[in-house]
This record gives C-alpha cells, sequence and structure tokens, in this order.
C-alpha cells in the first residue's frame, strides 16, 4: 500500500452560526476518482476548498501530496490541479488565449492545443468565452484544470449545467484522466456520475460523511435486493406495500412508489393482486437495481436535488 | 513561467475588445478636448477684444508704447477721449481701457516710471484670464522697445503674471489631468470585475504571485493613461491652437505616469470595498466628480470661496491639474511644483499601501 495521496483527519469547518464541515475524515489513495456525494450544502465544495488551499480550516488534520494545503503556497498550487464552480473567465478572450494564460502560470505546462483536442473543443478554439455554451465553457475549466498536468487534480462540480450527451463526453474526459495514472477528486449531486466514475464515493449530508465505500458496495451494504417501481395514484400506502410477500422496505413519495424485494417474482405476484383487489392502476411499473439515490434516500431521507 | 507578460496581453486584449472601456478612456477624452476645442480654440482669425486707448501724453514714448498695443492683434484698439472710452466700458462696448496719462514719457526719460491706468470690469472672466494677460505681456514687450536696462513701464496691477493667453491654454491640461484620473480611478473596475466574476479566486489556486497580477494590471493602465496622453496633448494642439512648451514633454510624461499611479492606487483602493462592477461605478463616481469641478480643472482656484479651499487642498487633482499646467503651458502655478509632485507621491504611498492591505482574492 503507497501513502495516500489526502489524508483528512476530523476536520471542521464553520461559517459563523453555521457548521459546514462537522468532523470529516477520509483518505484518497493514489490513482483513485474518489468521489462526493451530496446535495447542495452539504459541506463537499467548503472540504474541497480546505484541501486546495483556498480556505483555512478550524480544526483537524490535512495532509494533500504530503503538505499541508493551508500553509505550503504556492509549492502546493504547482502540483495541483483545481476547477472551482461559478467561474466566468474573461470574456472577450479566446480559449486558445485563455489555455495558454493558465498554462503561462506553471513551469510545467500542458501543449494548449492539445488540451483544446483532449476536450474536444477544437472547432471553438478562436471563440469568445462569452460565446461558449454552458457545457463548453464547463470543459473550458476542466482543461484550465489540467494545464499544468497534475497528479491530482480536483472537480467542483464539472458536469453542472451540461445537457446528457456533454455530460458522457466529459465521464470519458475524466476516465482518461483515471488512465493516465491521475488522481481525481470529484464532487457531484449526480449519482449517475459518481457511480460510474468513482472508485470510492464520500456520501455527505449536513458537513459530515455519512458512508463511504464503492458504489456498488454502498448500493450492497444498504439493499439486498432490487427494486419494483410504479406511479399509482390513490389507494396504495408505504404501509400496504410493506407487508407484501418478500418484501424488505419500501418508499413512497407521493404517487411514486418503490418496493425493495429479495424475491421480486413473488413480490410481484402479491402486489398485482393487491392492486386488483384494491381497483389501483399501476403504472409506468419497472423493476430496477437499488442505486446511490437510493441509498442517499434510505440514509438521509431526502433526495440530493432536495 | 513569467507570467507578467502573458497578464499584460490579456488585458490589453480584455481593453481593445471592450467597445465602452474604448470609448471611456479613448472616445470620450477627445470629444472633450475637441469641443473645448472648438469653442474655445484659437480660430485662423483669432478672436480678439475691444479695448480702449487713451493717449494724454503727447511724447515719443507714449507713441511707442500705443504702436506696441496696436500690434497686438488679440487686441482691437481704439483710441478716444478719457470720459467717452470710460463710458463704453461701462456701456459693455471695451474690455478694458488704458491711459497713458499726462507726464509719461517724461517720466519714462526721467527714469521715474509713471504707472499707467488700466479700466476694467473684473467681474468679467475673459477680461480677467484673457485680456489682462495680452495687456501684461504687450507693457514686456514695450518695456523692452523703450529700455534694454529695467522694467519703465508699469501698471497698478501685477497679480496675473501668467504667460498663458487664451482660456484654451487654461483648460486644456486640466482636461488631460482630468482624463489620467479617470483612466486611473476608473481603471481599477477590470480588477472588481475579475473578483465578481470570480477570476481571481480562480487564480488565487495557481502559483501566479500577487506581485505578478496587479503589476502587470498597474503596468498596462500606465500604458493606456501615457498613450491617452499623448493624443490629447496632440487635439490640443491641432484643435485647440494651444502652444505646448515642447522642452517640458518629458517631465509631462513624468508626471502623467506619476498621476496616473496616484489615481490607480485610489481606484484599487475603491476597488476593495467594492464587490460588483455596478457597486464600484457609483463610488467611484462620488470621488471623481468633484474633483472636476474643484480642483481648478473648469475654473481658477482664486474664484472659490475661501471656505471651500481645505476641501480643494485635499484633492489630488488639484495638484496634478496644477503640475500638468505648469508643465505644458507655463501656466501661473498654485503651488510649487515641489509641492504638487510631493503631495501626489504621498497619495501614492497611502493609498498604494491601504489597497495592499485590503486586497482580497474575493
Amino acid at each position: 500500500m503507497s501513502t495516500p495521496v489526502i489524508q483528512v483527519r476530523d476536520l471542521r469547518k464553520a461559517y459563523g452560526d453555521l457548521q459546514a464541515v462537522a468532523g470529516v475524515s477520509f483518505e484518497v489513495a493514489d490513482g483513485e476518482v474518489f468521489g462526493m456525494l451530496g446535495p447542495n450544502g452539504a459541506g463537499k465544495t467548503t472540504t474541497v476548498e480546505i484541501l486546495e488551499g483556498l480556505r483555512i480550516r478550524d480544526s483537524g488534520g490535512v495532509s494533500v501530496l504530503g503538505m499541508d494545503p493551508a500553509t505550503s503556497g504556492r509549492d502546493f498550487k504547482r502540483l495541483v490541479g483545481v476547477q472551482l464552480q461559478q467561474v466566468a473567465l474573461y470574456p472577450r478572450l479566446r480559449v486558445h488565449e485563455v489555455i495558454s494564460l493558465f498554462g503561462s502560470f506553471y513551469e510545467q505546462q500542458a501543449e494548449t492545443e492539445e488540451l483544446i483536442a483532449l476536450m474536444g473543443l477544437e472547432d471553438r478554439r478562436n471563440a469568445r468565452i462569452a460565446e461558449l455554451s454552458g457545457g463548453q465553457a464547463q470543459r473550458l475549466s476542466v482543461a484550465l484544470a489540467v494545464v499544468n498536468m497534475p497528479r491530482l487534480v480536483f472537480l467542483d462540480e464539472p458536469s453542472t449545467g451540461m445537457d446528457p450527451q456533454a455530460r458522457r463526453n466529459l465521464w470519458d474526459i475524466i476516465e482518461g484522466f483515471k488512465a493516465k495514472g491521475m488522481t481525481v477528486v470529484l464532487t457531484t449531486h449526480y449519482m449517475e456520475e459518481a457511480e460510474r466514475l468513482c472508485d470510492r464515493v464520500a456520501v455527505m449530508d449536513h458537513g459530515r460523511v455519512i458512508a463511504l465505500d464503492s458504489p456498488s458496495a454502498l448500493v450492497r451494504e444498504n439493499f439486498a435486493e432490487d427494486a419494483i417501481e410504479f406511479v399509482s395514484n390513490d389507494g396504495l400506502s408505504e404501509h400496504d406495500l410493506g407487508k407484501l410477500a418478500a418484501v424488505t422496505s419500501a418508499a413512497s413519495q407521493g404517487s411514486a412508489h418503490s418496493v425493495f424485494s429479495s424475491d421480486i417474482p413473488r413480490t410481484m405476484g402479491s402486489l398485482l393482486d393487491l392492486a386488483q383487489a384494491r381497483g389501483a392502476p399501476l403504472e409506468g411499473m419497472r423493476v430496477r437495481h437499488a442505486t446511490l439515490e437510493d441509498v442517499f434516500l434510505k440514509l438521509t431521507g431526502r433526495t440530493l436535488r432536495d | 513561467m513569467n507570467a507578467f507578460l502573458p497578464l499584460f496581453r490579456t488585458n490589453y486584449r480584455d481593453f481593445v475588445r471592450d467597445r465602452t472601456a474604448l470609448f471611456w478612456t479613448i472616445a470620450f477624452p477627445v470629444l472633450f478636448i475637441g469641443i473645448f476645442g472648438i469653442v474655445l480654440g484659437r480660430g485662423d482669425d483669432g478672436a480678439s477684444y475691444e479695448v480702449g486707448l487713451v493717449i494724454e501724453d503727447q511724447s515719443p514714448q507714449a507713441a511707442t508704447l500705443g504702436e506696441v498695443l496696436a500690434g497686438f492683434e488679440a487686441l482691437a484698439l481704439t483710441q478716444g477721449q478719457r470720459d467717452a472710452e470710460i463710458a463704453s466700458l461701462a456701456d459693455g462696448e471695451r474690455r478694458a481701457v488704458v491711459v497713458i496719462p499726462q507726464g509719461f514719457g517724461a517720466s519714462v526719460a526721467a527714469g521715474t516710471p509713471q504707472p499707467l491706468q488700466v479700466h476694467f470690469d473684473p467681474s468679467q472672466q475673459t477680461t480677467q484670464q484673457v485680456v489682462i494677460p495680452v495687456l501684461l505681456r504687450a507693457f514686456e514687450v514695450a518695456d523692452r522697445a523703450l529700455t534694454q536696462t529695467r522694467p519703465v513701464v508699469t501698471a497698478d496691477f501685477r497679480t496675473l503674471q501668467s504667460e498663458r493667453l487664451q482660456v484654451i491654454d487654461f483648460i486644456m491640461p486640466g482636461l488631460i489631468a482630468m482624463s489620467v484620473m479617470n483612466g486611473g480611478v476608473f481603471g481599477a473596475i477590470a480588477m472588481v470585475s475579475l473578483r465578481e466574476r470570480r477570476v481571481l479566486r480562480r487564480l488565487s489556486a495557481t502559483p501566479l504571485p500577487a506581485w505578478a497580477l496587479v503589476g502587470a494590471d498597474v503596468a498596462f493602465r500606465m500604458v493606456v493613461v501615457l498613450l491617452q496622453t499623448v493624443l490629447l496633448v496632440i487635439l490640443a494642439v491641432l484643435i485647440g491652437g494651444v502652444s505646448v512648451k515642447v522642452e517640458n514633454l518629458p517631465a509631462l510624461a513624468g508626471v502623467t505616469m506619476l498621476g496616473g499611479l496616484a489615481f490607480v492606487a485610489i481606484g484599487f483602493f475603491l476597488g476593495a470595498f467594492a464587490k460588483t462592477e455596478q457597486g464600484f461605478f457609483p463610488v467611484a463616481q462620488v470621488i471623481t466628480f468633484p474633483m472636476l469641478f474643484l480642483s481648478g480643472i473648469f475654473f481658477p482656484l482664486d474664484t472659490m470661496p475661501d471656505w471651500i479651499r481645505p476641501l480643494v487642498s485635499a484633492m489630488p487633482l488639484t495638484y496634478l491639474g496644477d503640475a500638468m499646467r505648469q508643465l505644458m503651458v507655463g501656466g501661473a502655478p498654485v503651488h510649487s511644483m515641489a509641492l504638487n509632485l510631493g503631495v501626489l507621491t504621498a497619495f501614492l504611498v497611502v493609498f498604494f499601501g491601504l489597497a495592499v492591505r485590503l486586497f482580497k482574492y474575493e
């Protein structure tokens, strides 16, 4: 086992009365894609910005690449790549001009044209930043995060504002980073993104890590079963559904119901019987595996988008 | 790894592609100079002012003085009797009346010159600023014509010793000082905008040192302010017909830089308090606008009431305007050049120090 790239121990940070990070501990291994999943305000960004050296922690131990980001200054910043949320770059500069500018801050810099190609921005090379779509601007900001060819890169909600196609392109790019041996720390509130990309995921809520494991292990630990999903506008309560054959748990949000079952055919049979007896319609019924979204709902009682 | 030049180039690109910035830094001062130049500038025919001449002495010296006065194109001379000319002055048909009293020639010959009498209406600004200086100049010329050794022609007034001949010469250096102020203070908006759009925060995540960021910005502002001044001086000469003291141009460039740095420092200081561009603008306006009217840019300081003097003395533009006027057209000093430069340096040091202390990446 090599030394972890990041070690965080009992990290705390408050803004006035708000305890944004309330005792977080984790480690990130070399070459890992590490996800931080949680709704807005869960403390993901604050945690990541402390690791980037942009915020000063109140207490706790932090070691990133063997350094303390709070005190290592420029030596530290040379080695990591950072993507921040909501940065509106120079609107009148062109894509290639911004990449060259950021490259000039580092001794070791990636080739501008290679980076443009890697991000699929070739046809936007000479476009002004103000003319980029949300997804293109987001890809540019990811490009800037790797302009110094860092060993460790932080991406803070990189797929925000992207359409599904752009998001998939970005996932390919991030998988490319991993293939090159880079360590990636990624925050997101898209569980699909975390499931697809991350070796391990820290699920955060209210400034704490409430679960930490690989996506599949998280699902397995929390759900030994698959789910039947359907919409029924009346007559069926969570309580009724929980009593069906082979059901382990049931969750209802309005007229949308999820029934977790250890034996799908048996549960399905008794669900159909119940629906028929009650005269309740079953619409859009499908069977699926449990996801991180279900894990989050189970652990916090809330959905990720809340 | 040197990020200074790329940052400087970025500032340049950001600036030349920003039409609003271009308008305020180039087109607006050019319009200003153009309008003042056309309204106040010397045309080919030259504005001339009605001046009455009363010769009560029949000596050759009096005749020489009369010829010298007649030689000044800016003066439209009418010779007449004292009572009639004074009456014309009262009616507003004359700007001033010069009386060469009886015995003038004899007194010059005797070496105990007798003062001329100059009647004028002190409430008229043009007379104060233009006619009186022209007369003084004429008297100097007459002096030299009458004797090489010592002044024999003196007048009852000696307060105005300026070489300036026209309002335009007074206004133009002030307008240029104004544009240096605006270029400096409003130039800081670029940094406020970077902070507002979180670019500064993004830059703080790179190893870019703060001095390179600030240095490239200040250097670029200085280049803009300097080019602006060069352009405006040229326009002042071409459109306004201002006679610029060419030998002082290097010093004028130096004062432009010093003033520009002082106002950039003030802009950075104000920018430290502004969260957004929208928030910066009114604050900068409140600081710069009173200076336009109270630091002797458009109105001479000696026309201002005493109670406002302390405020005038606290304004950096007062000193920049005075320094530029002295250097550019040889205007009458309000303060010594040393005081002007000292005050501007003090503003630069104090506000740059404060700006550095208050600087925030977000």
